[in-house]
């Protein structure tokens, strides 16, 4: 009798399961089946009343009947949460070539790039890098450097002159005295920095550039360590290897003072417009410092010698970035600043 | 300056090294060519023609002539010229010379070109075509050869005096290309001064000298000497002048004639100018000088400003009889003085403000004399030299080692023979024994120039060639750099916020009083420039803001929307002190939509990432600043700078929020990291409450009052929103409780929620 009542409602909860459309009703179905007051519960309470022999009978199909409904329960429900996975994921559907929110990157100023990437290279050969006003006294900027008043080499830098006497650095140079008061000998040092020219402005002309002034001071330090320096650095700085040649120049500072020239990289010095068809184009002034100006910070030329040399940071980021006109370095404009 | 390739060949015996070649040798030894040019090169191929018929053609200026240019015949040419007759002598430039070709003019066949003084390239004369007083039809032009001019660039010769004339030029080419220099004569007749000098100033004046002359006849220098100054960029005016002109670009030496009928008095004075005295000048103008000012004098006041330009009423004329001739030397300093104040650069002044060399008028002098008698037939010399010369002090001879000389140079193998060689090549004089040289120094490089061993360096090194050293690496200590903490601190930060989307800008340190006034800061904290010479640079930024400024109008009229920063130096004037420069951060983000909060409160996020645990509290604000949008920006209880909106009236368009962070303070600030704690073991609890405010509250001080009423266990208060409805505005936060050693019960949690809730009144 109760064999008979098991089967049938093993089959009739069978085919509910299999016939459920939702989670939700199979839950009922589990509950009213399944569930600790169930309708298998119930049956498993009337067995008391059964022989032994029958008990075992009836517990064994009570048993497979349970299996068999929760494995199909299981199994349904398994195919329900699959079915929902799929449809949430369907309608989650998402257009990645819309535009990303926020700010993208922004960008460093060219000269921040170039002056960066030439701080690294000497901080990497042991130089330290040192920072100097803008607004220098007149002894710095001239008297130190060699360039007393009334000295014609004065005309060679337009100065800015200011109401509290002292003037604009027309040079990094000054950082040179300042670099050999705080280090003292032996000394490697850089200063980059914005330098000043009272210059009219235009496309090839500013009043206000950036340059990059670097000494070393040492013992028995040769113009044939400086010619090994410039061209290590130089083709750093460019990526290849560079030529390069000293002939005299005239700076107050140094002694003997040189204009580097480095070979023309757009034509190989066969001659080209770029470099006005000579082969090489001038880089940098340099030169051995001159004893006076060992001597103003502080170092005995008999002692230590140095060289020192200037390099215009600007003009490098022109080179570079072929820009044609410097005006646009501090123009403030962001089409061309977002370039970079 | 310009030099004359023949006329540097004329003063070195047997010179070969081609004209092509010199500047590039120059450049390499001496100082720096900035380029050669063929001169003159269709002297080759003009010739003296006799003009044999000339017709005036009908209703035009022009003639047409029949011209016998002996080497290319009798041709037809017609000319503008209003001297041009038949019967003269003139020049005559065949078709592919000076861009002349065989043309029509007016129908008329015209073949070659009878040629102005200007059009041949040998002065400024084009009233008309040349006229010769003798010559052969078929002849060249006398004197008129083709040469190659060389332009050297003056800022190279700012510290060689002599490098200002041919005859020291030449001295370099001499000793670069290995041939000797010729002398030049410097012997006068004895004879008794023809003049008396009074030098009152020594230092202002270490040497005058002078020549007379009688019996001069003023007119047009012979063509070579027209041709010869013209090639160098002077002009030729008379012969006499010419002369002067002449030795100035040959001996570095700026001369003066004065017409000496009209000096007064038998006496010259070399004085300092009084107090507001005048001198009317050859060009035509009067200067007012001062006691700053050095002067040539006669009785009856300045003749001329020295070293700088001779006085008007004593210049050369047609009539001029007899002259004066001065060849003085100058202090540098006095002339260049002279010479700025006044904004008169001559090419005296220009020389003698390099330190010119006072044993060079005798020999200039001597010179002259040569070439007046050339110039100037029957001229005659009266009386004899007339000098007064105070030395200068001599230059020490300079000692120096072989070995030292090496090490500068870097070049072990250099021998004491070559030292010697080069050093006599350029005049020194050399003693050498064992290594040790004992160097004299000729007087034009001992006026300046050369002084010690160093400036001998140069010249072994430039004349060995620095291409034959051989480069090698400096034996230094292996160190690492003390390198300053700001370095990496402004790289890092640039790098935060470029990451975060802002854009660098640089902006001049110049501002202009208006933009200084437009935001309000005090003119007297500004450094000023005194010499600006364009609009916009009266004043030496205190602030970032007024370029930053102009940045977000400019940037407006391209962008919706954009985000800049700079970084940059305040500078702030300390009286006769240095000025303070402080580095500052100014960034911006700026919308041209939408209400501005967003762009404000990205800042207050930024200023939270470069300056961690900073806070923002509302301020009084500037006048360029949105009236209830600004605030300042503290960390550690001191402000560190300022966030705003600019005020509508400051921008065109949009909604431009800033950040301004003064960098000194914020490094100063900074913490670093210290020892770890250790993490929490215990579950914390978290309760919400919600506190109705009023309309205008601030988030911070409800959060502050929470803080306070809240007790040890709050470990974090976190604002959650802001509500605003029909019963007014509130906000909730969420509390987040928790102890360290143990886990908090139901109780303790209920009694800090009560006690909150009663210290908030709620």
């Amino acid at each position: 009798m109760i064999e008979t009542q098991l089967s049938e409602l093993a089959a009739a909860t069978a085919a509910r399961i299999a016939a459920a459309a939702t989670a939700e009703e199979l839950e009922v179905i589990r509950v009213e089946v399944l569930g600790r007051k169930g309708r298998l519960a119930e049956v498993s309470k009337d067995m008391g009343k059964l022989s032994p022999e029958q008990r075992g009978a009836v517990g064994k199909q009570l048993n497979a009947a349970k299996q068999t409904l929760e494995a199909a329960l299981t199994a349904r429900k398994t195919a329900f949460d699959e079915a929902a996975l799929r449809a949430r994921l369907d309608r989650e559907w998402l257009d990645l070539t819309a535009p990303a929110a926020g700010p993208g990157l922004g960008s460093l100023h060219p000269l921040t790039q170039i002056q960066a990437e030439i701080e690294d290279l000497f901080v990497s050969l042991g130089f330290t890098v040192l920072d100097g006003p803008e607004v220098e006294t007149e002894f710095n900027n001239f008297d130190a450097l060699n360039i007393p008043p009334d000295h014609p080499a004065r005309d060679m830098q337009d100065t800015f002159w200011l109401s509290n006497g002292h003037l604009l650095r027309t040079h990094t140079s000054p950082v040179q005295v300042r670099g050999m008061k705080k280090l003292g000998p032996p000394l490697r040092m850089i200063a980059p920095g914005r330098v000043f020219r009272n210059e009219e402005v235009d496309a090839s002309h500013e009043h206000t550039f950036y340059q990059l002034e670097g000494m070393m001071v040492d013992k028995d330090v040769s113009v044939a360590h400086l010619i090994y320096f410039m061209k290590t650095l130089l083709s750093a700085i460019f990526k290849r290897d560079v030529t390069v040649r000293l002939r005299p120049g005239y700076f107050p500072f140094v002694e003997p003072g040189f204009e580097l020239d480095i070979q023309c990289l757009i034509c190989q010095g066969a001659g080209c417009p770029v470099c006005k068809q000579s082969g090489w184009v001038e880089l940098l002034p340099c030169g051995l410092v001159h004893p006076n100006v060992l001597r103003l910070g502080g170092i005995d030329p008999e002692e230590y010698s140095g060289f020192a040399f200037g390099l215009g940071l600007t003009r490098l980021v022109m080179m570079r970035y072929a820009i044609d006109d410097i005006r646009q370095l501090q123009g403030g404009d962001l089409r061309f600043l977002t370039q970079f | 300056m310009k030099f004359s390739y023949n006329w540097l060949a004329e003063h070195i015996d047997g010179l070969t090294v081609p004209p092509a070649e010199i500047g590039k040798l120059i450049t390499m030894k001496t100082a720096e060519c900035e380029g050669v040019e063929a001169h003159g090169a269709h002297f080759e191929h003009v010739v003296v023609a006799r003009v044999l018929t000339a017709e005036p053609i009908p209703g035009t200026h022009l003639s047409v002539t029949s011209v016998d240019t002996g080497r290319y015949g009798v041709k037809q040419v017609v000319c503008g010229a209003p001297n041009c007759r038949a019967g003269m002598l003139t020049a005559y430039v065949p078709p592919g010379q000076l861009g002349v070709t065989t043309a029509k003019l007016r129908g008329v066949d015209s073949d070659g070109m009878l040629a102005s003084a200007k059009e041949l390239g040998i002065s400024a004369e084009d009233e008309g075509i040349i006229e010769f007083a003798a010559g052969e039809p078929g002849a060249a032009m006398a004197g008129c050869t083709a040469d190659t001019i060389v332009e050297i660039d003056n800022k190279s010769l700012t510290h060689r005096p002599d490098l200002w004339g041919h005859h020291g030029m030449a001295r370099e080419v001499a000793a670069i290309a290995g041939r000797p220099l010729k002398p030049i004569a410097a012997e006068l007749p004895a004879g008794a001064p023809a003049v008396e000098i009074e030098i009152r100033d020594a230092k202002l004046c270490p040497r005058f000298s002078a020549l007379r002359f009688e019996n001069v006849t003023v007119q047009p220098s012979p063509l070579w000497l027209q041709q010869r100054l013209e090639s160098v960029g002077l002009n030729p005016i008379n012969n006499i002048v010419d002369v002067t002109n002449y030795l100035m670009a040959e001996l570095a030496q700026p001369m003066h004639a004065y017409d000496a009928a009209k000096l007064q008095g038998g006496r010259i004075i070399v004085r300092v100018a009084e107090e507001g005295e005048l001198c009317p000048a050859l060009n035509g103008q009067t200067y007012t000088l001062d006691a700053g000012n050095l002067v040539i004098a006669d009785a009856g006041g300045p003749v001329g400003i020295a070293g700088v330009i001779g006085g008007g009423p004593s210049a050369i004329g047609e009539g001029t009889t007899t002259i004066l001739l001065e060849a003085a030397n100058f202090h540098a300093a006095s002339i260049r003085r002279t010479s700025t104040k006044l904004k008169l650069r001559t090419d005296a002044s220009m020389r003698f403000e390099k330190s010119q060399d006072p044993e060079n008028t005798v020999r200039a002098l001597a010179r002259a004399k040569w070439l007046l008698e050339q110039v100037s037939p029957g001229i005659r010399l009266v009386g004899g030299l007339a000098d007064d010369y105070h030395p200068l002090p001599a230059v020490a001879p300079i000692e120096f080692d072989l070995v030292w000389m090496r090490r500068k140079l870097g070049k072990p193998d250099l021998t004491a023979a070559e030292v010697t060689a080069i050093l006599r090549s350029l005049a020194f004089g050399v003693a050498e024994t064992e290594g040790r040289f004992t160097v004299t120094v000729p007087s034009w490089r001992a006026t300046k120039d050369v002084s010690l061993k160093d400036d001998l360096v140069e010249e072994v090194g430039r004349m060995i060639g620095y291409g034959n050293l051989t480069p090698a690496p400096p034996l230094v200590p292996s160190v690492v750099p003390p390198l300053p903490p700001e370095r990496s601190y402004l790289r890092g930060l640039r790098q935060l916020l470029t990451a975060q989307g802002y854009t660098e800008v640089y902006n001049y340190s110049f501002v202009n009083e208006a933009q200084a006034a437009e935001l309000g800061l005090p003119l007297e904290d500004h450094v000023r420039v005194v010499n600006p010479i364009a609009q916009g640079q009266e004043l030496l930024r205190t602030s970032l803001l007024p370029n930053i400024k102009r940045n977000i109008n400019d940037n407006a009229r391209e962008f919706e929307s954009f985000r800049c920063f700079e970084i940059g130096k305040e500078i702030h004037a300390r009286g006769r002190e240095l000025p303070e420069e402080i580095p500052h951060l100014a960034a911006v983000s700026f919308d041209k939509h939408g209400d501005g909060a967003a762009n404000l409160f990205e800042l207050k996020r930024l200023a939270g990432t470069i300056a961690p645990g900073c806070t923002v509290e509302p301020a009084e604000a500037r006048g360029y600043e949105h009236p209830n949008r600004a605030a300042i920006v503290i960390l550690r209880n001191e402000a560190i700078g300022r966030l705003f909106e600019f005020h509508p009236a400051m921008v065109e368009t949009g909604r431009a929020a800033v950040l301004d962070l003064d960098l000194t303070k914020v490094q100063a600030l900074r913490t670093a990291a210290g020892k770890y704690k250790p993490l929490r073991r215990f579950p914390t609890s978290a309760f919400d409450v919600t506190v109705p405010v009023a309309e205008r509250e601030l988030a911070g001080n409800v959060l502050a009052r929470l803080r306070e009423g809240a007790g040890e266990l709050a470990l974090d208060i976190r604002y959650l929103y802001d509500y605003k409805g029909d019963s007014g505005r509130s906000m909730s936060f969420r509390i987040t409780l928790g102890a360290a050693d143990r886990t908090l019960t139901g109780e303790e949690v209920t009694a800090v929620r009560s006690q909150v809730m009663s210290w908030m009144g709620l």
